[in-house]
């Protein structure tokens, strides 16, 4: 079925949907903070309901694509590294 | 696209499909008929309300004086309606939450009415007002759950968040050859394909609304926790404070008299002057005696979307009549508040007046039909056929056995569950004591009837009859109003007014629907070809398994046809 250059993609169910419904979740926490950082002038009231309702997109988005990641190996690795990305930039946030 | 991709796409589809289809048909089934929550709240409303003589609204100061006086507790909240109709017929009115109850669970909610007699004296009544629309909305929020409960909640935003997914996959496997299928509905032979092609093409045509749908609805599943979890994290714990910036003040104030408060009249006036094309349907007011007194004026403004299912406000200072918030008076918030409040109204049909309407509820039917569609098509596939040797009539695998008989009896036992809730609420209003709760019996009754019904008989028997079944119920809607303006003697009732008489219509059509499904069904199920669940001359499953080996082939290559057609062609 696959060409015998590309490798094949692995299955993977259980990682790859564990990494897409908890480090998607995490991401799109992240991913919120990082606006509501950036809305510092928007009134907090409707800027939290934003960031609220930014996590849905975020996470299902992250949920429904990590079935492309060729392994769940990968799907953690990048996943992970995007959550250190995000969470990195929101703590060096803290001390600017 | 890989090949190899879609496959993967396709499976996960195929999963997160037939995990939610029947929970979300339920969901959506019951969605469509609650935007037209109000009135099939007012058809099932008995006439004794509109009886009650209305408070002139000039009168309305007098009234909430009056009610005050014998209620000083109601300052806390209380309504004043501008808009009186069979489900909400009191001028004055206000509702007590079970403080031990849910924050979403309605069906604890008490409600209050307060009406003046000539003479001036007010008289406080507990109001019944009918539970039915109530109800079939919570079945819609909590995907045919008895009680909208947190667990409940979380358990509709896991289908929800599938569905999410289900909707994502299923584009990705189309996408190949989206171009070639869209504008294709092979009609013909191949009943299969033509299915899928009707699948694909509803799902594309409404796949704004359903991505709308499955981002707020994993919303309100879920917004409790979010909001907890970003408080701590985000907002250093000051969220409270922020949704609730007129809780606190000075506390030692001393209580102002509510009767130095301005007349609806005049607080409408100013309302008109800020937004004239806003109309006002009900005066809010809370904390009357406190030094944070507001009102909150909702209604509708037609060339702009509601915030809300029930419309949009502005809040005033009711004795000064100074505006104090318009950050959800429709047409004039903000990009961020209009943001949120899009959401809302997208998942609400909140916008566009009753043509939307019309078009929300064909799309929540068109929902419903794709996902019963997707159940169909997973049998279909796993489907047995006669071997092309004719060594005799397969018999069909049993999980596609099961599934049809889940299939038929979830979705059309949701179809006669609701249909008999909504008869119920007018032959046994006045008999019983708690008709709210009557209305959850007979919905689980003719529910949990007919998938027993369905797994006795097999779908392919059952079908036929819970079809007939579902034309009955839903026809008995309108026959029950025709035979209350017939025969008032039997305590029944029918409004004249154009939004009931909406239900009773709606209804006949739907009940027509049915009888065409019906027919139809029969027709597949005893004269359609027998190597199938929805044929009724299928072979038992006890008997000769001759043809198995074969078939079991066939039945593989067929499963793989879906995924190659899709991803070759």
């Amino acid at each position: 079925m696959s060409a015998s250059s590309v490798p094949p993609i692995r299955r993977d169910w259980l990682a790859k949907t564990l990494a897409g419904v908890l480090l998607g979740f995490t991401l799109a926490i992240g991913c919120s903070g990082v606006f509501a950082w950036l809305a510092d002038g928007m009134q907090m009231s409707v800027r939290a309901q934003l960031a609220m309702w930014m996590v849905m997109p975020i996470w299902l988005g992250v949920f429904s694509g990590v079935y492309f990641f060729r392994s769940g190996l990968r799907a953690w690795a990048w996943l992970g590294g995007a959550n250190a990305l995000v969470f990195g930039a929101l703590a060096a946030a803290q001390w600017l | 696209m890989r090949s190899e991709l879609i496959r993967i796409y396709k499976a996960v589809h195929t999963w997160t499909g037939i995990l939610t289809g029947m929970a979300l048909f339920i969901a959506f089934y019951a969605g469509a008929l609650t935007v037209f929550k109000a009135p099939l709240a007012r058809w099932a409303s008995p006439p004794a309300f509109t009886e009650v003589a209305a408070v002139p609204l000039a009168d309305a100061p007098a009234l909430i004086a009056a009610t005050l006086a014998v209620r000083p507790e109601t300052a806390r909240d209380f309504s004043l309606n501008l808009k009186l109709d069979e489900h909400q017929p009191a001028r004055l009115s206000w509702q007590v939450r079970d403080p031990k109850g849910d924050d979403h669970d309605s069906f604890s909610v008490r409600h209050y009415a307060a009406s003046m007699g000539a003479d001036g004296g007010v008289s406080v009544e507990e109001a019944q007002p009918s539970k039915l629309a109530e109800f079939i909305d919570v079945l819609h929020r909590v995907v045919g759950l008895p009680a909208d409960t947190d667990p409940n909640r979380w358990f509709m935003g896991v289908v929800a968040a599938l569905y999410a997914v289900a909707l994502v996959s299923g584009v990705i496997v189309l996408l190949p050859s989206l171009v070639k299928d869209f504008f294709a509905l092979r009609v013909g032979k191949n009943l299969k394909r033509m299915w899928l092609d009707a699948h694909n093409v509803v799902g594309i045509v409404s796949l704004p609304f359903h991505l709308v749908m499955a981002i707020t609805a994993v919303g309100f599943a879920y917004h409790d926790g979010i909001y907890a979890l970003q408080n701590k994290m985000l907002h250093g714990g000051g969220l409270a404070a922020a949704f609730s910036p007129r809780a606190g003040g000075p506390q030692d104030a001393p209580p102002r008299d509510p009767a130095a408060m301005l007349p609806p009249a005049e607080l409408l006036a100013r309302v008109q002057a800020l937004a004239p094309g806003f109309e006002p349907e009900r005066l809010q007011y809370a904390q009357v005696s406190g030094p944070r007194a507001t009102v909150r004026v909702w209604g509708h403004d037609a060339t702009a979307f509601s915030p809300r299912f029930s419309g949009g406000f502005v809040a005033l200072d009711p004795y000064s009549g100074k505006v104090v918030n318009t950050e959800y008076l429709p047409g004039q918030q903000d990009a961020p508040h209009a943001t949120v409040s899009s959401l809302f109204a997208l998942h609400f049909g909140a916008f566009g007046g009753t043509p939307v309407q019309w078009m929300y509820f064909l799309l929540g039917m068109a929902g419903a039909w794709l996902f019963y569609g997707g159940n169909l098509l997973w049998i279909e596939t796993r489907r047995r056929k006669v071997p092309r040797d004719g060594s005799g009539m397969p018999v069909q695998r049993l999980d596609t056995r099961l599934m049809a008989a889940a299939t038929v009896g979830v979705c059309l036992g949701c179809v006669c569950g609701i249909s008999l809730s909504i008869v119920a609420g007018k032959w046994l209003h006045g008999q019983v004591a708690d008709l709210g709760s009557w209305h959850r019996y007979s919905y689980y009754a003719a529910f949990s009837g007919c998938l027993a019904w369905a797994f006795l008989r097999g779908g392919a028997r059952a079908s036929v009859g819970l079809l007939w079944l579902a034309a009955m119920f839903t026809f008995a809607i309108p026959a029950t109003s025709l035979l209350g303006a017939l025969v008032p003697a039997l305590g029944l009732w029918a409004h004249p007014a154009a939004a009931t008489l909406g239900v009773d219509l709606a209804a006949a059509a739907g009940g027509l629907c049915f009888v065409w499904m019906a027919r139809a069904t029969a027709r597949r199920v005893h004269g359609g070809p027998a190597d199938s669940v929805w044929s009724a001359r299928a072979p038992a499953a006890a008997s000769t398994s001759s043809g198995k080996e074969a078939a079991g082939g066939a039945a593989d290559e067929v499963e793989d046809g879906v995924a190659t057609a899709a991803s070759t062609r």
